[in-house]
């Protein structure tokens, strides 16, 4: 039974038997402001976040910034060819110290200097310069040089995030003895490790904003039950013949059968079929049956209310051909169909008449994601 | 920015990003700002203006500097211009909100602009 917001029904967590009629989250936990503050903390604080394409990054230097919820990172390319993270604050006083750099327009820096009085690190963190000022007590009568103790490179150096990567996939996580990647990715790593991501170039980022509470779409992505009623020319394209469902403990797949005819060469993978993984908090992998490259999502919350989506294209080359930019017109069209079904589901939401929804036998994949959401809430 | 009126959207506000035409509806001007903040810090995207309703940018002026246009548009406020609002009024003569920041930060560090609240400018 559906239980709305009258005197009589009353939430409870959701339950881990999908059969139970509580087996959904509870709607405020999509549309209240103190959720949304309570995740920054509880989810995308404490899992692996993707950060960004390790081919974004190929020489030494060469850097971008990703913001997560309040906090900011650096994910750069070392010296030694490893690409690490750092949070993007100066440890002298917290300035900020490098501008917005999105991906997809990456930066390069011999060495990270803050502007504000030009501390400067090394590309593995270490503080490598600070200037005379900080080495000498001139201005300060009660000081004399000598009582100037040096700063310990290491010591002082940039606060590293602990990051792991799957082939190109560079991810993040902000504890700081996190379970490893490995074990929230489970065989997630194996399947995309098994393919050659990092051979493709980005071709294009789109980013849309959305009207609705970033799991409002995560569910929306997490199932097909939609697809016939609401994907009309996507489904007659591919002739979708079924999907399938695979669930795993962070991680799940949609696999979606279509005719056979489509060439082999026209797939990143050997299957007749599309994949789509979610991998849990918000990040997706998009392996599409009908070209030649992949797709990703980042599903980031604005407030509780809407996110970004940002959707990168990866194809053989980087210059997308006119077929590519058709298929990337067809994603597109895909997206804006599900985006008026979240936001028309979340406007639902919102009114504020139901207290929680239910969840249907084949929707064990939105169960894996509203149980994980509340595990998270309650760690 | 077009003199067209929106088809049939209510919003009086309405923007999309240069690359790839990503279309942003708002109540509020300075949603429009906070809306190109956050692409061009994901895809280092600008924003040009498609529509503005508003009495402000009606009656700003199709010429002349950001110092003579904050002026202009600052009789309709309070406290001080809406960004987005001298953003809107700047697309009059072709501006895109990434160039319009541009020309608030230089005038800004020359010492002609002051913000008396968050987002909102006056001009000396
Ligand atoms: S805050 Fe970075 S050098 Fe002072
Ligand atoms: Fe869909």
């Amino acid at each position: 039974m559906t239980r709305w917001n009258t005197s009589t029904d009353e939430v409870e967590a959701v339950s881990p038997d999908i059969t139970d009629e509580t087996n959904a989250l509870p709607a405020r936990y999509f549309t209240d402001p103190a959720v949304h503050e309570m995740e920054k903390e509880k989810i995308f604080g404490r899992y692996w976040m993707y950060a960004g394409h390790a081919n974004a990054v190929t020489e030494p230097g060469d850097y971008f910034t990703r913001t997560i919820g309040d906090k900011q990172v650096i994910v750069v390319r070392d010296h030694d060819d490893e690409v690490r993270v750092f949070f993007n604050v100066c440890a002298h006083r917290g300035s900020k110290m490098v501008e917005d750099t999105p991906m997809t327009d990456p930066g390069n820096m011999g060495r990270i200097r803050c502007p504000y009085h030009l501390w400067t690190y090394d590309l593995d963190g270490d503080l490598t310069s600070t200037p005379k000022s900080f080495e000498e007590a001139g201005l300060n009568p009660d000081l004399e040089d000598e009582d100037v103790c040096e700063f310990d490179a290491c010591d002082n150096g940039l606060k590293e995030v602990t990051s792991d990567t799957i082939g190109p996939f560079v991810f993040l996580n902000f504890q700081d003895d996190p379970m490893p990647l490995e074990e929230q990715a489970g065989q997630l790593k194996d399947d995309l490790e098994a393919l050659p991501l990092g051979e493709y170039e980005h071709a294009t980022r789109i980013v849309s904003e959305v009207e609705c509470n970033w799991k409002t779409f995560a569910g929306n992505y997490s199932e097909c039950d939609h697809c016939q009623a609401n994907h009309q020319d996507w489904i007659t394209d591919i002739e979708l013949r079924d999907s399938e469902l695979e669930v795993h403990d962070y991680h799940w797949i949609l696999h979606y059968t279509h005719a056979e005819d489509v060439e082999d060469e026209m797939r990143i993978h050997d299957e007749h079929e599309a994949q789509f993984h979610y991998f849990w908090p918000n990040f997706t992998v998009n392996m599409y049956g009908t070209a030649d490259g992949y797709g990703t999502y980042i599903i980031d919350p604005i407030d509780e209310g809407r996110f970004q989506l940002v959707a990168d294209y990866y194809f053989r080359d980087g210059e997308m051909s006119e077929e590519e930019k058709g298929f990337v017109q067809t994603s597109r069209q895909l997206q804006e169909e599900d985006f008026e079904l979240c936001e028309r589901q979340y406007a639902g939401l919102k009114s504020g008449a139901l207290a929680q929804a239910q969840l249907g036998p084949n929707e064990h994949t939105l169960h894996r994601l509203h149980r994980l959401a509340q595990e998270a809430y309650e760690a | 920015m077009s003199q067209q009126q929106p088809q049939q959207d209510e919003a009086p506000f309405v923007a999309r990003t240069l690359g790839s035409g990503t279309r942003k509806e708002a109540a509020d001007a300075n949603e429009v700002l906070a809306f190109y903040r956050r692409q061009s810090r994901t895809a280092g995207e600008d924003v040009e203006w498609t529509f503005a309703d508003h009495p402000a940018v009606t009656a700003a002026p199709d010429e002349g500097d950001l110092a003579t246009v904050v002026r202009e548009l600052d009789a309709h406020f309070e406290n001080g211009v809406p960004i987005g609002i001298i953003a809107a009024a700047l697309s009059k003569q072709g501006d895109t909100i990434g160039d319009t920041m541009d020309a608030i930060h230089d005038l800004r560090m020359t010492g002609g602009l002051w913000e008396p609240r968050d987002d909102h400018l006056r001009a000396f």
